[in-house]
Formats: structure tokens, C-alpha cells, sequence
């Protein structure tokens, strides 16, 4: 999928790009710093709580950018070489600070509401790929019911798209689609399924992405290119709590239930899953179920199954690795693995406070810019609304090899 | 058809009719939950799903029953005589008001400067309009603590979490150094200590947004709070807080009230999350065909028809 952003000018609003569900990494952080020395290195790191279960209390954060599919350039090679790492931080450094745009005055520039001073980027991970297994790094294949569902929602948002000017200049974002001057007539029809991503039209807030309407969903976070990724986990004996610090304003909280009791109903469905626990050794596992079937993470929905273990592995390293599992959706399990470092307690690096709906003036200008647009086409003051593109937008994300 | 409730159109700014009834605890033994562990590092230990059960949201003073929230003059011309305005109208006795002997402690009252008193007042005839509860926006502390949805405290030693259910909302007390938020915020920023077997939580940096209650009680950015926690038994915490706005009251005052144990075996957090459940309250106007045919412009016309459900054996007594 691509990069979608909010194109209007001068947002302030805490909305966050419609890839939080597809895009791996690539996280916004200003001077991140380990706080390997703010405690005491020279001591033996207490690793268990003072009740003595394993410690995996702080904030912590992936502080490298690793896609989350291997690139084809390295199909063969599970780690960069270290002369590799350094060509890859030196290329996408030039990414940087370069406000690149697309020829000016087109509805993509116009679009380019963001630019490449959102997209701090961090050094380049050891990994070629956040995914370990399969081991060619990739997502395993769609099973051909998934397959038929995925070519149907895309079918419909390129119709959506099929009279604007994206499609005529043949741009990236009509690929699989080709421009025919004709309204499509499913512009006046529901999508094949619940929408959760962007798209060509704005008759009504359920055709904005998930993120724009502040329903970023939950699990499994791995960041994106626009905000931070940070979690923080306070412990007490025999309980978990995460809060998350995700994209821009969009975090939300975890308890973990830790007492051996079954799921949730399977009519309780939710936003964040349904996370139950248990410790193996030093490992916390925790099992995700009952996901909303509003939720939408690389087309799997309701019957998402996540089993994440979490270690700690160091006085300021974590590793996280999670089994990913829909049988209606792939043809097998597939897993990630990130190693997060600790951050500074003292900075309080994590800023929870995920007001985004008390901030979201996006939305209602969307949708109000809409009705502008229809009414000055109905009283023959403006070019038909099919034929103007209000969900692509440029940023430059897509030149980054790590994409 | 006799009868039936036809309201008179009556045109209300974003109306809706939102109602929160207070959830009734079935008490269970608490056998079937994990061992929790009294203390945690020496301190007494609030983790756990905690709820308060009193009428605090709907107004902190002590206030008599009310049929509605907001309400419109009847056929006699008394303040106590008035009826539902409409746009609660439909809910019937789930859209009442309960009564209180409040939890405003000393004399009962909230000490406002008077230009304070006038905007609370206008407030509350706004209530619809203007609270933020309605719009699904953070609750601010100390509301958060006596809504009427559980919340759960994870307790270690440095860190305290405290994960509310209404609307995904959050805050962290800071039992170590920390730096402060960069901007102020609606929960606030917490920086705990213990006084003996008490904890004590100050919070700073609010903004000027939240409000205390479906009264319209409000509070300035000059906002500081001291909320103390104390164990009354194991399942019961004493939860008391000063608060101090200069701006906004003549001097501090305080609210206590018991925060009990959610002790129910299988009871944890489930989602609310409410931004969804407002969508069409705060953007159907927006819609290129309206769900609600009565928005003119920013104005939601609420005409509110009930039918008489056919089985209604009591309507079908009467109309016989």
C-alpha cells in the first residue's frame, strides 16, 4: 500500500498516515540515547523485580530501521554486511531535508502536506528484514480467498480514482487501475468490506482511513514513518501494563491478564485484542485474540492470533518477537523480531496522552471541503468531484531503500 | 394512536442523548482471582480494577433527583416543575439524573469567584453543547476516578499506571524524577510520593478543558490538584483531593469519596472506545446524505416520535 497523507494544508491535527498498518519502522526520534549510563553500569543490572519476576519495566523503542519485508537486492542474506549498513545510512541521510516535490501545481504537490522533515530517520538495523521466518524474510502468500478479497477492495478504490488526474498521468498510485474519463458507478456504492484505509471519496467519516479518524488500531505495533513507536511496561506482582506512545497522538493501553483465565467471549470483540499472559522461563508469552473486525493489519482482521514473547535479553536491550496468524488470510504463520532499548525515564520520553479527537479538525474540514465541492458542482461552479483526487498524496517515503 | 410521545421539534446545537448508568456491582468472592500480593516494596498496594460508585459525574455538590439532565419548562412556571427537554426525552428514566448528598466536603459548597459562577451556570444549561465527556475527549483527573467505568492501577515502584476504560485514557504517576511534559495536558502530569501509608499524588500542567461533572463545574489552566490515597480495607481506597485554582475559586477545597474493588473473579478492562460511538453526534452533518435528516448546518433538529411498540400490554390496557 501507499503512503497516504492528509493533504490539507496547515493540519495541525494529531492524524497519523493510514500505514501504521502496513509500513514497518522508520520512526521520527530526535537524539535517542540507551541509558546504559544514567544506571550505575558497573553494578549487575537487576533483571527481576523486587518480587522477582523477570524485569521488563521502561520505555522502550526499536532504535534502528529495518524493513519489515526483505528487499529483493538481499533475498539471499538474513544481515547487511557492515559496509552496507553504512552505504544504506549515507544514501537514505540524503533523503533528508530535501523538501522534494512532484512538478508544482499538480494535485500531488498540492497534496504534499508532508515532506521529508517528518521522516527523521534512524540507522539502519542488522537485519534485512524484521520478519525472521519464513525465512526468505517475506509475508507468506495470501490464500486465494484473501487474494479475491484484496483484488476486490482494490479494484473499487482505483475506480474511485479511475477520472482523476492520477490516473491520467499514470501515476504509482493508479497502478493496477487506468484512467477512463467516466464516473465509475461504484463511486455510489459501499466497498466490497468495512473500510479502514483512505480513499478517493468523503461522503461521510466511514470513508476515512482508521488513523484519520483516530481509530488507529492496536496490534502488532511496529512503528511507522511519522511517530514514534514507544511502549512502556510497569509491572506489579502478578500484573502487566503496557501504554503505548504510537504515531502521533494514537496511543492507547494494554493490561495484560496474567491469572490463566480463557479469552473473551468470542462476541466481545475489540479495538486491541484480548491479551492473556504467562511467563516460560524468563519469557513473557502473551496470546492476542477477539480483535474488532474494524481492525486491519495487512487484511487480516477478526480472526488476527498474535503469541508475543517478550525477553529481556540485557540491562537496556528487550527482544520482542511475535507469531502472526490468520488461516483465512495466509497460507502459514509468520514471524517478527525487533529488539527494543531502553530509554530515559528521567527524559519521560514516552508522552501518552493520546488526544487525537480533541485535536482532529481534519476530519470535519475533509468532509466539509466534500460538501463544498458538491455543491459547486451542482450549481455548475466546480468540475465534477470524481474527477478530482483527494486521497493520494507524495511525500517521498518510497524512495527510501529500506521501503 | 393515543398513545404516544410526540415531542414538539425542538432545536438543540449537537444534540444527543447520552446516558451513562451507573453499573451495579454483583459481588462475587473475590477466591477465583490471583493472589495480589498487600504490599508492593514495602507500600500498600492499589493495583487492581477499582470503580467508584456514587453519583459524582453527574454533579460533585448535593443535588435532589432530576428527570433529565437538561430539562424544559412544564405546564406550571416552577424550577421544580420542569419536564425532559426533548433531545433525552426518549430515554425515558434512563436519562435521569439520581440524587446526591454530594461529595463536596466542609459546608458542600464549590468556592467560585463570581464571574466563575456564571460560566458554570451557563455551563450547565449548555451541558449538552459543551462537555466533554460527550465528545468522547479525555476526562481529565479527577473526573476519570468517579466515572462510571472501572479503571485499573498497576502499582511498581517507581511508576504507577492507571488505565481507565472510558475513552483509551491513561496517566502514569511518577514516583522518581522525572522531567515535565512539554505541553500542558488534559490528564495532567502526576509526581507521586508516599506520606506514610498514604499515597500522594500532585498533578500539574492541565489545560483548560476538562470539566468536574455533567454540572458544568469547570477549572482554569491554573489547575493543581493533591489527591491522596488511603486503604480502607482491601478493597476499599479512601480517595480524597484538594484543588486549587485561583483563577477560578476564592480558595482550595476538596472532594473525598471510597473507590471500591471491581471483585468480580473474571472482571479486567474492555474496550470503550467512544470516539467511534460519537462519530455521528460531532460529523453527521458532514455526510453527503444525512443518517439524521434534520441537520441545518451546524444545528441538529431533534423531532422526536415514539410509536407504542405493538405487545405494550400497559398501552394495550389502557387504549382497550
Amino acid at each position: 500500500m501507499r503512503t497516504r497523507l492528509l493533504k490539507l494544508a496547515g493540519v495541525a491535527a494529531v492524524i497519523v498516515p493510514a500505514l501504521v498498518f502496513s509500513k514497518p519502522t522508520e520512526v521520527a526520534i530526535a537524539d535517542q540515547a540507551p541509558t546504559a549510563s544514567a544506571t550505575a553500569p558497573a553494578a549487575t543490572p537487576a533483571l527481576k523485580t523486587p518480587w522477582g519476576e523477570p524485569d521488563l519495566q521502561g520505555i522502550w523503542t526499536d532504535e534502528s530501521d529495518t524493513p519489515l519485508q526483505r528487499p529483493a537486492k538481499y533475498a539471499n542474506q538474513e544481515f547487511f554486511t557492515e559496509a552496507q549498513r553504512a552505504e544504506l545510512d549515507k544514501e537514505r541521510a540524503s533523503l533528508l531535508g530535501r523538501d522534494r516535490r512532484v512538478e508544482r501545481g499538480t494535485e500531488l504537490d498540492v497534496a504534499g502536506a508532508y515532506n521529508a522533515v517528518f521522516l527523521s530517520l534512524k540507522h539502519t538495523g542488522a537485519r534485512t528484514s524484521l520478519i525472521v521466518d519464513p525465512p526468505d524474510g517475506r509475508i507468506p502468500a495470501k490464500t486465494p480467498e484473501a487474494q479475491k478479497i484484496a483484488a476486490a477492495d482494490q479494484q473499487f478504490r482505483l475506480a474511485l480514482l479511475q477520472a482523476t488526474e492520477t490516473c491520467k498521468t499514470k501515476s504509482v498510485a493508479c497502478n493496477g487501475g487506468k484512467y477512463d474519463p467516466k464516473t465509475s458507478p461504484l463511486r455510489a456504492e459501499l466497498p466490497p468490506r468495512y473500510n479502514t484505509a483512505r480513499m478517493n471519496r468523503h461522503d461521510g467519516p466511514e470513508d476515512g482511513a482508521l488513523p484519520d479518524r483516530c481509530l488507529t488500531g492496536g496490534l502488532p505495533e511496529f512503528g511507522t514513518a511519522y511517530g514514534g513507536s514507544f511502549r512502556r511496561i510497569v509491572q506489579t506482582p502478578g500484573g502487566i501494563s503496557m501504554f503505548y506512545d504510537v504515531g502521533q497522538g494514537q496511543g492507547w493501553q494494554r493490561n495484560i491478564i496474567m491469572n490463566g483465565s480463557p479469552h473473551l467471549p468470542a462476541n466481545i470483540r475489540q479495538w486491541f485484542g484480548d491479551s492473556r499472559g504467562h511467563w516460560e522461563g524468563n519469557t513473557l508469552v502473551i496470546d492476542v485474540t477477539n480483535f474488532s473486525r474494524k481492525t486491519d493489519f495487512q487484511g487480516s482482521r477478526e480472526n488476527l492470533h498474535l503469541v508475543e514473547r517478550w525477553t529481556r535479553t540485557g540491562p537496556t536491550s528487550l527482544e520482542y518477537v511475535v507469531t502472526i496468524e490468520d488461516p483465512t488470510v495466509w497460507t502459514r504463520p509468520w514471524t517478527v523480531k525487533q529488539e527494543f532499548t531502553k530509554q530515559s525515564d528521567e527524559q519521560n520520553k514516552t508522552y501518552y496522552e493520546p488526544r487525537c479527537i480533541e485535536g482532529n479538525y481534519a476530519l470535519p474540514a475533509l468532509l466539509l471541503g466534500a460538501r463544498m465541492e458538491d455543491l459547486a458542482f451542482a450549481e455548475g461552479r466546480g468540475p465534477d468531484p470524481a474527477t478530482k483526487d483527494n486521497a493520494t498524496d507524495f511525500v517521498g517515503v518510497e524512495e527510501n531503500p529500506l521501503q | 394512536m393515543r398513545h404516544r410521545f410526540s415531542g414538539s421539534m425542538i432545536t438543540v446545537t449537537i444534540a444527543t442523548a447520552a446516558v451513562c448508568a451507573i453499573i451495579s456491582v454483583s459481588v462475587t468472592r473475590s477466591s477465583g482471582q490471583a493472589v495480589r500480593a498487600a504490599r508492593v516494596d514495602g507500600k500498600p498496594n492499589f493495583s487492581g480494577i477499582w470503580q467508584a460508585n456514587n453519583e459524582a459525574n453527574w454533579d460533585l455538590q448535593a443535588h435532589a433527583a432530576l428527570p433529565a439532565a437538561i430539562t424544559q419548562p412544564g405546564i406550571y412556571p416552577y424550577e421544580y416543575a420542569r419536564v425532559p427537554a426533548a433531545p433525552v426525552l426518549a430515554l425515558g428514566a434512563a436519562g435521569a439524573v439520581p440524587g446526591s448528598l454530594g461529595v463536596v466536603q466542609g459546608d458542600g459548597q464549590i468556592p467560585y469567584k463570581p464571574e466563575a459562577l456564571l460560566i458554570k451556570k451557563d455551563n450547565a444549561e449548555h451541558w449538552i453543547d459543551r462537555d466533554p465527556e460527550l465528545k468522547c475527549y479525555l476526562p481529565g483527573i479527577p473526573r476519570a476516578m468517579y466515572m462510571p467505568y472501572p479503571f485499573e492501577i498497576t502499582q511498581s515502584t517507581n511508576k504507577i499506571h492507571i488505565a481507565y476504560e472510558f475513552s483509551n485514557t491513561a496517566r502514569t504517576i511518577h514516583m522518581d524524577k522525572v522531567e515535565g511534559p512539554p505541553d500542558d495536558m488534559w490528564m495532567g502530569h502526576s509526581v507521586g510520593h508516599w506520606d506514610g501509608e498514604t499515597l500522594v499524588v500532585n498533578v500539574t500542567n492541565f489545560n483548560d478543558r476538562s470539566w468536574f461533572d455533567r454540572a458544568g463545574n469547570f477549572h482554569s489552566d491554573a489547575l493543581r490538584l493533591v489527591e491522596r490515597f488511603t486503604q480502607m480495607s482491601s478493597d476499599i481506597i479512601r480517595y480524597e483531593v484538594t484543588i486549587e485554582d485561583p483563577k477560578v475559586f476564592t480558595r482550595p477545597w476538596r472532594i473525598a469519596m471510597p473507590l471500591y474493588r471491581r471483585v468480580e473473579p473474571n472482571m479486567q478492562l474492555l474496550d470503550f472506545r467512544c470516539n467511534e460511538f460519537v462519530e455521528e453526534f460531532m460529523y453527521g452533518g458532514l455526510r453527503k446524505q444525512q443518517l439524521v435528516k434534520h441537520w441545518e448546518g451546524e444545528t441538529l433538529a431533534i423531532d422526536i416520535t415514539r410509536k407504542v411498540p405493538p405487545g405494550d400490554r400497559l398501552y394495550q390496557w389502557y387504549g382497550k
